[in-house]
């Protein structure tokens, strides 16, 4: 290039100044291309990143198990023990709960599963409308632990059954889409975000399961 | 700050292809690390030819999201932040016709831009000159420009990113000055 191409100091420097960018929103931005890249894969393939390691589902499973198990084993077996008691020896109740068959042992996943629903249809039902303001940012934490939950359920026995575990892979879909919402202005977002609730059926779906688990329980 | 950047990148470019693997074989925790390498270079470019944060948010999210899912054909014949740059001004020049309203946002954005420029001292009127002649120029001059006169990047980064020899990189930049030069003449003058 010629003396004659370059350009004087002051041009130089208001086109250094031309459109000086902003902080780059990494971590948004990377919400938003994980929930796209979800939207884009087949439902059965929709976990190659969000996959828990096995270590994770495993202490997942145990924490579940021990969670609900608190108020689950009473209803199943009786003579529980006393909250505050520390026993050594395994109570008879515990000796029980071991012998248990597989199908009986579901039921506190049911329970989880079922609280971790009812915590979902809530949040989903109360999706912003558009152009509302601004997304509560203790919403979009709640969309992310939900997200989590998600994850570990279907890890765990309560994704065996092929039914649920559709239901858990869609919602893992629209919880990962809700936890990057920025704003409820965000049309196309929320466009986004309906969509795929009204397309697969997702609210009329979850509320029937919500529905069964609480019958079934009763 | 950019020589700097890419000189960390290049450190990090000895672990890029097995951390591309990694990507490939599903670890999110590898594709994470990828997008934090590259990320903040491809926004700063996506961001100064689009011009509006939203626009440039959504292009970035494009560019990776079409990155990973086409990981698999990235032979490693060009280094990784090249084949990301390829991809993210086609997005972005794609992206930037597409989208009309582009337009309709342009008005708040020079509205912003104009105190950033005033408190870094360069006239108002040559900015906006300047401005709307970087914006008249053809696609190709606009890029070679922004990305050589604006964001710093060498005619080899350039070239490499456009797929055009060094010399076509040269041309165009020497007529987008020209094109820059011809529209500040009459301001030069006052």
């Amino acid at each position: 290039m010629s003396e004659h191409d370059e350009i004087d100091d002051t041009t130089r420097a208001a086109l250094r100044a031309y459109r000086s960018p902003p902080e780059p929103p990494l971590e948004e931005m990377w919400r938003g291309i994980e929930a796209r890249r979800l939207a884009a894969r087949p439902l059965s393939q929709r976990r190659a990143w969000g996959a828990v390691p096995g270590w994770l589902a495993a202490a997942a499973a145990l924490v579940i198990g021990l969670g609900i198990g608190r108020y689950a084993m009473p209803v199943r077996i009786d003579a529980p023990a006393p909250a505050e008691t520390v026993d050594v020896q395994p109570s008879v109740s515990m000796r029980d709960a071991s012998v248990l068959s597989g199908a009986q042992l579901d039921v506190p996943y049911e329970v989880a599963t079922s609280r971790y629903l009812g915590q979902t249809a809530a949040l989903l039902t109360a999706l912003p409308s558009e152009g509302s303001g601004q997304v509560d940012a203790q919403f979009s934490a709640q969309a992310r632990d939900l997200l989590q939950t998600t994850r570990l359920l279907l890890d765990s026995p309560a994704g065996d059954d092929p039914d649920l575990r559709a239901l858990l892979s869609d919602l893992e879909l629209v919880l990962a889409q809700v936890a990057g919402l920025r704003s409820a202005g965000d049309r196309e977002e929320l466009d986004l975000i309906t969509g795929a609730l009204e397309q697969r059926d997702v609210l009329p779906r979850l509320q029937s399961v919500v529905a069964q688990i609480t019958y079934a329980g009763d | 700050m950019e020589r700097t950047a890419i000189a960390l990148e290049a450190a990090g470019a000895l672990d890029e292809p097995v951390r591309i693997e990694r990507v490939l074989a599903g670890d999110a925790k590898a594709a994470r690390e990828l997008y934090d390498a590259h990320a903040p270079r491809v926004y700063r470019l996506i961001f100064r030819l689009a011009g509006d944060p939203d626009l440039a948010q959504e292009l970035t999210q494009e560019t990776f999201v079409r990155a990973f899912s086409r990981l698999g054909d990235f032979r490693g014949d060009a280094a990784l932040s090249t084949w990301l740059h390829r991809i993210a001004i086609s997005v972005s020049l794609n992206g930037i016709r597409k989208i009309k309203r582009f337009h309709e946002r342009e008005a708040p954005l020079e509205q912003a831009e104009s105190i950033g420029i005033r408190l870094s001292g360069i006239d108002p009127d040559l900015r906006d000159k300047l401005a709307h002649a970087i914006e008249a120029l053809p696609d190709a001059l606009r890029v070679t420009l922004v990305m050589h006169d604006v964001e710093g990047y060498t005619h080899g980064e350039i070239a490499a990113a456009l797929e055009v020899p060094e010399g076509t990189c040269k041309t165009r930049l020497s007529a987008a000055r020209a094109k820059i030069r011809q529209a500040l003449a009459p301001f030069r003058k006052e």
